[in-house]
C-alpha cells in the first residue's frame, strides 16, 4: 500500500492494471490522451494507440472477445466513429469484462463540440460509472470490471477534462491476474446477423434491469443525509467535490454509477423530502432519468446547460434556487485583457504553407483536425471550414460536384495523423467520377506524428523515427489508388514550395502535395539562430506575418522606423522568415555554428 | 489552513512540472493536495493556467475566484489575467519575460504594461526576470524552477510547512538525471532571492 498523486487519466490506467487488464487500446485526443501514455509503463498490459477509435474499440472487443480483460479509451467525439461496432458488441453477452472509457470536454477546453457522451452510453445500453477523482477514477475502473464480470455488459467510464487532468492522492494496489479462456466457438452468440441479433434486443433490457437490481445498494453511490429534509441534492463526478466546498448542512446522494439508476432506492430517498435538485454538467441526463421515474426535480432551470460548472456557478445556481441565501462572495473584478492564441510552435513546418495559402489565390481553403486547425486563427485565418477528423477530403469532393460555373480554385488541408485517421476512403472516393475539370490542391501536411496531442505516433511515423513499426509511404498509397499528380516537397524550402503550389493552384484537375517536415517540438528542431541586420530590414513585415513567436518589430537604438528582430533564445533557425524576407536582412548567426563546432 | 497556489503562463514553459513538484513536495510534507492544469491546444504557445490547492482537507482541486493565496505567473500578462482569481493580500510571483501574444506581435493590440504596472499598487510582488536568469546558469528552460525557489521561499515564511529539502527531493523526482543539478541551482537563485 502506497499513496501517490495522480491524475484522472494516470489512475485510471493504475485501476486497470490492479483489475488484471490484458489489452488497452486508444486514438490520442484530449483529454484521455493520457491514459494509454500511462498504461504504456505497464509491461503486463498490451497496449496501443490504433489508427481511429473505430479500430481501438474492435482491437479491444478482440481481446474481450478472448475472455481477456480489455479496455478502449477516448475522447468524447471519438465515440462517433466507433458507434457502429459498439453498437453490434454491446447485443453480445460481454465475455471478457469490458471498459469504454470516454473524455467528455463540457467547457470545450479542446474539442470542436460539448456532446454529453452519457446520452450514447444509455443508447448503446451500456451501464455507466462517474468518478469524481483521482481515487474514484481508480476505484471506478476496477468495479466497472467487475460490474462487467458479473452482469456480462460492457461498461462506460465517463470522466471530464477537468477531473482527467487534475491530480489528487491515490492508494495504489497490488495487481491480479485473471486468467484467459480463449473465445468461445458459438456463431449464434457472437455472430450478429438479423437471426442472431433479433433475441438480443430484449436481452439488453433485462441486463439492465438486473444491474439496475445491483444498483439499489451498491457501494458506489453515496447517500449523506442531512437533519434538514427540505431538499436533496442528486449530483456526479467532480460536481460533487465542487458542491463539498460550500461546506452546507444539505443532504447529498452522489451517484457513481449514473446508469442505471435503482428506481426503488430513488423513489426511497426522495420521498423523505420536499424538493429534489440535480446538478449535472451538460445535458439533463440524470434529471431526465428521474423524471421518468416519476420523481419532481429541478435542475436546468438553476444550472447552465453549457459550459464547466464551478464552485461559484454552483453556488449562484442553488442561490437562484432558494436553497442557499444571498451569497457571500468576494466581489471579483476582472477586466478582458490582451487574449493570447495558440499559434504555430517556433520553427514549425506549417508556417510556410501557411504563408505561402494566405499569400496564394485560393478561393477557398477547408480545414480539418489537428495542429494546422491553428491556421483558423490569426495570423493566418485560412481556413474556411473544419469539422471532424478526416471530413476535409469529403466536404472539399462536395464542393466541387455541387458547383455550378464557378471553377475558382479550391485548397483542402489534412495531416498525416488525420489522413490515416479516416482520410484514406475519401480519397478513394474522390476518383469515383473525377472529370478532370476540378481545380483542387490538396495539402498533406506530413509532420510525422500525431503532433496536436503531443506526438504519437500514426501510419508513416516508421520511415523516420526506428522506434515506430508502421512506415507507409503516403505518396506511394495515393499513386497506388489511382492519382497521377503527387509530389512530395519540403516545407522548409519555401521559394520551391510556393512555386510548386502555386503553379497546381493555377491548374485545373486534382493535385496532391505532401508536405514533408518534422514537427519541431517532437524533433527537436535546434538549429543556429537568425538574426535581424536593422540597417538592411525595410520594415515590410513579411517576417512578423509569418507569427512565428521570436519575431517582433522593435525599436533600435538611432533608426527612426521600427524594424524587425528575433529573440536568440527562443528561435530555433528553421529559415522561413529568412526566405521571406525580401531584402536578405534576416542572416544566419556565424557565432553560434562557431560554437556548435 | 488551506493554501491556494495558481499558476499561469504559456505553453511549453513547463507548468505541468512546476505542478508536478509543487504537489509533491506537499504530499512529502504531509498534507492533502488536489491540482488542476489545462493542456491540448496549450501546448501550441497558447494561454495555460493551472493550480495547486494545499492543506489538511481539499474537496476541489478548483480555486474559488477571489481565493487564491500565491499566483506563480511564468509571463507578465498571463499574470495581469488570472490576479482576480487572488485574495486581497494575495502574492504574485512573477518572470519578467515578455512573450508577446500574436495580436501585439501584429500589432493590433499593445501589450498591457500599464496595467501589469499598476498590479504592484494592489499586491506584493515578488520578481524576477527568471527567463534571462536561467538563460545564464544553463538554459531558459529552468527558469520555471527559479520561481519555485521563490514560492518555497515565500512559503517558509507562511503557515505551510514544507522543508527545503523536501522541494530537493521532489525536484529530483521529476527532473530527468542529468538536469538534476541544474534544476536545484535554478531553486537555490529563487530560493536565496
Amino acid at each position: 500500500m502506497k499513496n501517490k498523486m495522480m491524475t484522472g487519466n494516470e489512475a485510471i490506467a493504475r485501476g486497470f492494471y490492479e483489475a488484471g487488464g490484458v489489452l488497452a487500446a486508444s486514438y490520442p485526443g484530449s483529454p484521455t490522451v493520457g491514459i494509454l501514455s500511462a498504461i504504456n509503463k505497464y509491461d503486463e498490459i498490451y497496449s496501443e494507440f490504433s489508427t481511429n477509435e473505430k479500430v481501438a474499440l474492435e482491437v479491444a472487443i478482440g481481446a474481450s472477445f478472448n475472455g481477456a480483460r480489455a479496455m478502449v479509451a477516448m475522447k468524447h467525439v471519438g465515440l462517433n466513429i466507433s458507434l457502429d461496432p459498439l453498437m453490434a458488441f454491446t447485443e453480445i453477452p460481454t465475455q471478457g469484462p469490458f471498459l469504454l472509457v470516454t473524455g467528455d470536454d463540457p467547457g470545450l477546453s479542446s474539442s470542436q463540440n460539448e456532446q454529453d457522451n452519457r446520452n450514447l452510453g444509455k443508447f448503446a445500453n451500456m451501464a455507466i460509472v462517474d468518478p469524481s477523482n483521482s481515487q474514484e477514477a481508480l476505484d471506478f475502473t476496477k468495479e466497472a470490471l467487475e460490474i462487467s464480470s458479473d452482469f456480462n455488459i460492457p461498461m462506460m467510464l465517463r470522466i471530464t477534462s477537468r477531473l482527467c487532468h487534475s491530480r489528487s492522492i491515490v492508494t495504489l494496489n497490488d495487481r491480479v491476474e485473471h486468467d484467459v479462456p480463449g473465445m468461445e466457438k458459438k456463431p449464434e452468440k457472437y455472430c450478429m446477423i438479423p437471426s442472431n441479433a433479433k433475441s438480443q434486443q430484449l436481452y439488453m433490457k433485462k441486463r439492465l434491469e438486473r444491474v439496475e437490481t445491483y444498483a439499489y445498494d451498491t457501494s458506489l453511490n453515496k447517500y449523506e443525509a442531512s437533519d434538514d429534509k427540505s431538499v436533496l441534492i442528486i449530483t456526479s463526478g467532480l460536481l460533487y467535490e465542487n458542491l463539498k466546498e460550500l461546506d452546507l448542512d444539505i443532504s447529498i446522494w452522489k451517484l457513481g454509477l449514473i446508469y442505471p439508476i435503482s428506481k426503488k432506492r430513488a423513489l426511497e430517498i426522495t420521498a423523505h423530502y420536499d424538493e429534489v435538485i440535480v446538478i449535472e454538467e451538460m445535458t439533463p441526463f440524470i434529471e431526465n432519468e428521474l423524471k421518468l421515474m416519476g420523481i419532481t426535480c429541478e435542475g436546468k432551470e438553476y444550472f447552465s446547460l453549457t459550459g464547466e460548472l464551478s464552485i461559484e456557478a454552483i453556488e449562484k445556481g442553488l442561490e437562484a434556487a432558494g436553497v442557499i441565501n444571498q451569497i457571500d462572495q468576494k466581489k471579483v473584478i476582472s477586466e478582458p485583457t490582451v487574449p493570447r492564441h495558440p499559434v504555430f510552435c517556433t520553427g514549425c513546418p506549417h508556417r510556410s504553407t501557411f504563408d505561402i495559402v494566405k499569400k496564394s489565390k485560393a478561393d477557398l481553403v477547408i480545414g480539418d483536425i489537428g495542429c494546422y486547425s491553428l491556421a483558423a486563427l490569426p495570423p493566418f485565418e485560412q481556413s474556411n471550414s473544419i469539422i471532424s477528423m478526416g471530413a476535409s477530403v469529403g466536404v472539399t469532393k462536395g464542393l466541387i460536384k455541387s458547383r455550378k460555373n464557378n471553377d475558382k480554385p479550391i485548397v483542402s488541408v489534412i495531416g498525416d495523423g488525420t489522413f490515416f485517421h479516416s482520410g484514406i476512403p475519401s480519397f478513394i472516393n474522390l476518383l469515383h467520377q473525377s472529370d478532370g475539370e476540378e481545380n483542387v490542391t490538396f495539402l498533406i501536411l506530413d509532420n510525422r506524428t500525431t503532433a496536436m496531442t503531443g506526438g504519437q505516433h500514426n501510419g508513416s511515423s516508421g520511415r523516420f523515427n526506428s522506434k515506430n513499426d508502421l512506415k507507409v509511404s503516403i505518396k506511394e498509397l495515393l499513386e497506388t489508388i489511382g492519382f497521377e499528380d503527387v509530389q512530395e516537397i519540403n516545407q522548409y524550402d519555401y521559394k520551391k514550395a510556393k512555386e510548386k503550389i502555386n503553379k497546381a493552384i493555377g491548374e485545373k484537375g486534382i493535385s496532391i502535395f505532401v508536405l514533408n517536415g518534422p514537427c519541431a517540438l517532437k524533433y527537436k528542431l535546434n538549429k543556429p539562430y537568425y538574426y535581424v541586420d536593422p540597417t538592411i530590414c525595410i520594415g515590410c513585415r513579411n517576417c512578423i506575418h509569418t507569427g512565428c513567436p521570436p519575431l517582433e518589430m522593435k525599436k533600435y537604438h538611432n533608426i527612426e522606423k521600427l524594424k524587425s528582430s528575433i529573440d536568440r533564445d527562443m528561435c530555433v533557425g528553421c529559415s522561413v522568415c529568412a526566405q521571406v524576407c525580401p531584402v536578405n536582412a534576416i542572416k544566419l548567426s556565424t557565432e553560434l555554428e562557431v560554437e556548435d563546432e | 489552513m488551506n493554501k491556494n497556489i495558481l499558476l499561469s503562463g504559456m505553453g511549453g514553459q513547463g507548468l505541468v512540472l512546476m505542478t508536478d513538484i509543487i504537489c509533491e513536495a506537499a504530499l512529502k510534507a504531509g498534507y492533502e493536495v488536489k491540482s488542476n492544469d489545462v493542456v491540448g491546444l496549450s501546448q501550441r504557445g497558447g494561454m495555460v493556467w493551472g493550480n495547486v490547492r494545499i492543506g489538511d482537507k481539499i474537496h476541489s482541486p478548483n480555486i474559488r475566484e477571489g481565493h487564491g493565496d500565491y499566483l506563480l505567473a511564468m509571463e507578465p500578462l498571463e499574470g495581469l489575467r488570472w490576479h482576480h482569481m487572488l485574495k486581497d493580500n494575495g502574492k504574485i510571483i512573477l518572470n519578467e519575460k515578455h512573450i508577446n501574444p500574436v495580436l501585439v506581435q501584429q500589432e493590433v493590440e499593445d501589450y498591457p504594461s500599464e496595467a501589469i504596472e499598476a498590479l504592484k499598487e494592489d499586491y506584493e510582488i515578488l520578481s524576477i526576470n527568471a527567463a534571462k536568469e536561467a538563460v545564464k546558469i544553463g538554459n531558459e528552460k529552468i527558469a520555471n524552477v527559479i520561481l519555485i525557489g521563490l514560492l518555497a521561499k515565500a512559503l517558509a515564511s507562511d503557515e505551510l510547512k514544507i522543508d527545503e529539502e523536501l522541494w530537493r527531493e521532489s525536484i529530483k523526482d521529476f527532473v530527468p538525471e542529468k538536469a538534476v543539478e541544474l534544476n536545484f541551482k535554478a531553486f537555490e537563485l529563487g530560493f536565496k532571492n
